[in-house]
């Protein structure tokens, strides 16, 4: 079954200049971004950052100060209840009645969604939930057993776009990869997923863009490779005989010789850099993989981090500064 | 009103509902018993000590008549307890208690409208009250039956004397439920819900131990659900009215702070 195309075309989500205030602490500070329809999003930060705000007034348990948002093409603030309809939503750190079953809560919860539950059984079988775990009450499931459960009631209506906050937290390894392969099916079937999350390796294992905020404000707003590629890597050469001269080669930086061997930082394409260093003395060269992990901490590195948007992932025509 | 959370807050109270409304009707029947076997006895006692038989007045009821015993029984804490668990109790929890559990996170992510979910809440609540008030009532009629009392009273008053208590309950739970919509956690929610049913209580009772006081009754919601009045066929138009606005007025409020309000993530 394909999704149900938002109006017009636009977005799954969309926030224009969205800003909430809690009195005196500013919790988002204009934060414009566009999740496309069909994609994986990832939406990452540190704790208080607003990632959780930002998902809070997307459902509408808050109200934004100022600016707008929509979701699936409709406002959050006046077409909140068709939003929730159309959504699947996987709070933070979920509570269940304990003292249902686990089968119990997710008749109840679809009974309350008013569509059926068709994902259910599939769902059930990928997260290995047997009929048995589905019986007990859910005050006796362990931590992992409660997480499937979250994750199954969020999507098991199959909605267009699931949001999804910190989705992994609690599943052992296993589990996590047939999450994952829930998540690649779910966008492979043309639904959206907005997910939050801490754990890197995941969100550059399985998402298309990703947005990182702090302190309320967008940071970057970039598709994972070009995270990454824009990200400096750590360098190591080793020559036989005396390290040449390095200092003309591009996007090297941190260079430090002894004898032999020469360490660095290179940021930006590698290519050029080979090139430049290749030589028939040139005995062994290590470059160390960038991961989304290294990204996100320069973007945390300093104060005043630089807000970056692509032509490709921005939400306006060119690469912008955000105000 | 969503069918689906108004099936499940009875199933939840179910348990509590069963137990709590055979004990109104068991306590409904049990004081029209106590009243035919032991009114003379208290009478005599009464009219040999004044202090004993100002205490005989509880609130605006006594041992002496029919009505006066069904108004005693209206009025007792015994009685109060029992409908006070859901008119208060489950009134102050069902918004606040379910935040700070962190479950009213995942009902309000289904297609339920905020206003939706509080008059579901009060319906369940207000339903579950007006049959606590049948039982009593009902435990009244089998006693005034059984202990062959219909001569001193009509029983067809007994409908509009169901439908003044059910609104005296009904005014609370509308309050209960508007405090809840206030607060992320249940105990100030309790507490003050709590708070304003005992002030009344104190209100009423106090005027009726103590001659000087009597003046407190008039702003007690309880001076407003008089059994013997309506029984002897003399109900005041007045006190529904009044009860109808004190239920009316919270739940405008309820709906207005609960619509409007930030719900931010659980702690």
């Amino acid at each position: 079954m394909e999704a149900e195309g938002s109006p017009g075309g636009s977005p799954a989500i969309q926030t224009e200049r969205l800003t909430k205030h809690y009195g005196a602490v500013q919790a988002l500070n204009a934060l414009s971004l566009e999740v496309r329809n069909g994609e994986i999003f990832g939406f990452l930060g540190p704790n208080g950052a607003g990632k959780s705000t930002t998902i809070r007034t997307l459902l509408g348990y808050l109200h934004a100060t100022s600016g707008s948002a929509s979701v699936l093409g409709l406002d959050v603030a006046a077409d909140s209840v068709q939003i929730r309809r159309r959504t699947g939503y996987l709070p933070g750190g979920i509570a269940l009645y304990g003292s249902l079953s686990g089968e119990d809560a997710l008749d109840y919860l679809a009974d309350l969604q008013g569509q059926p539950a068709v994902r259910r059984e599939e769902l059930c079988e990928r997260l290995q939930l047997s009929g048995h775990d589905l019986r007990r009450r859910i005050r006796d499931y362990s931590r992992g057993m409660r997480q499937k459960l979250g994750v199954i009631q969020a999507l098991q209506h199959d909605p267009e776009l699931a949001i999804l906050d910190e989705p992994t937290e609690g599943l052992d390894p296993l589990m996590q990869h047939a999450f994952y392969g829930i998540l690649e099916d779910m966008k492979a079937a043309g639904r959206t997923i907005f997910f939050s999350s801490h754990v890197l390796p995941e969100v550059e294992r399985i998402c298309d863009r990703v947005a990182i905020i702090r302190a309320g404000e967008l940071m970057a707003l970039q598709t994972v490779d070009d995270l990454l590629a824009r990200r400096k890597r750590k360098i190591t050469l080793r020559w036989r005989g005396a390290a040449p001269d390095l200092s003309f080669v591009p996007g090297l930086t941190d260079l430090q010789v002894r004898g032999d061997r020469a360490t660095a930082t290179l940021a930006g394409e590698v290519g050029p850099f080979v090139r430049a260093v290749a030589s028939p003395a040139l005995e062994d060269l290590t470059i160390e993989p960038a991961s989304l992990e290294e990204a996100f901490l320069e973007f945390y590195a300093d104060g005043e981090g630089p807000v970056v948007r692509t032509r490709e992932s921005s939400t306006g025509d060119s690469a912008a500064k955000l105000p | 009103m969503n069918v689906a959370l108004l099936t499940r807050v009875w199933r939840f109270a179910s348990t509590r509902l069963v137990i709590v409304t055979l004990a109104t009707l068991v306590w409904g029947w049990l004081l029209l018993f106590f009243y035919s076997q032991f009114s003379e006895a208290i009478r005599q006692l009464a009219n040999q000590s004044p202090i004993f038989k100002q205490f005989t007045n509880f609130g605006s009821g006594n041992l002496f008549t029919v009505s006066g015993a069904i108004t005693l029984g209206t009025q007792h804490p015994l009685l109060i307890a029992l409908i006070g668990i859901f008119a208060v109790g489950g009134a102050a929890l069902a918004i606040a208690g379910e935040r700070q559990a962190g479950t009213l996170e995942v009902l309000l992510a289904r297609p339920i409208r905020r206003s939706s979910y509080l008059l579901t809440q009060l319906v369940a609540i207000v339903a579950i009250v007006a049959l606590l008030v049948a039982a009593l009532l009902s435990g009244m009629a089998i006693g005034v039956v059984t202990q062959g009392l219909t001569a001193e009273l009509d029983l067809a008053r007994f409908p509009l004397m169901w439908l003044n208590g059910v609104l005296l309950w009904a005014a609370f739970t509308s309050f209960s439920l508007a405090v809840s919509a206030s607060f992320d956690r249940p105990g100030p929610a309790i507490g003050l819900s709590l708070a304003f049913l005992l002030a009344n209580y104190f209100l009423e009772i106090l005027g009726s131990f103590w001659t000087d006081a009597q003046w407190t009754q008039e702003y007690s919601l309880f001076n407003h659900f008089q059994p013997s009045e309506i029984l002897a066929g003399k109900a005041d138009p007045l006190d529904f009215v009044l009860l109808v606005l004190v239920f009316l007025v919270p739940l405008a409020y309820a709906l207005w702070v609960f619509q409007r309000r930030d719900l931010a993530a659980p702690a």
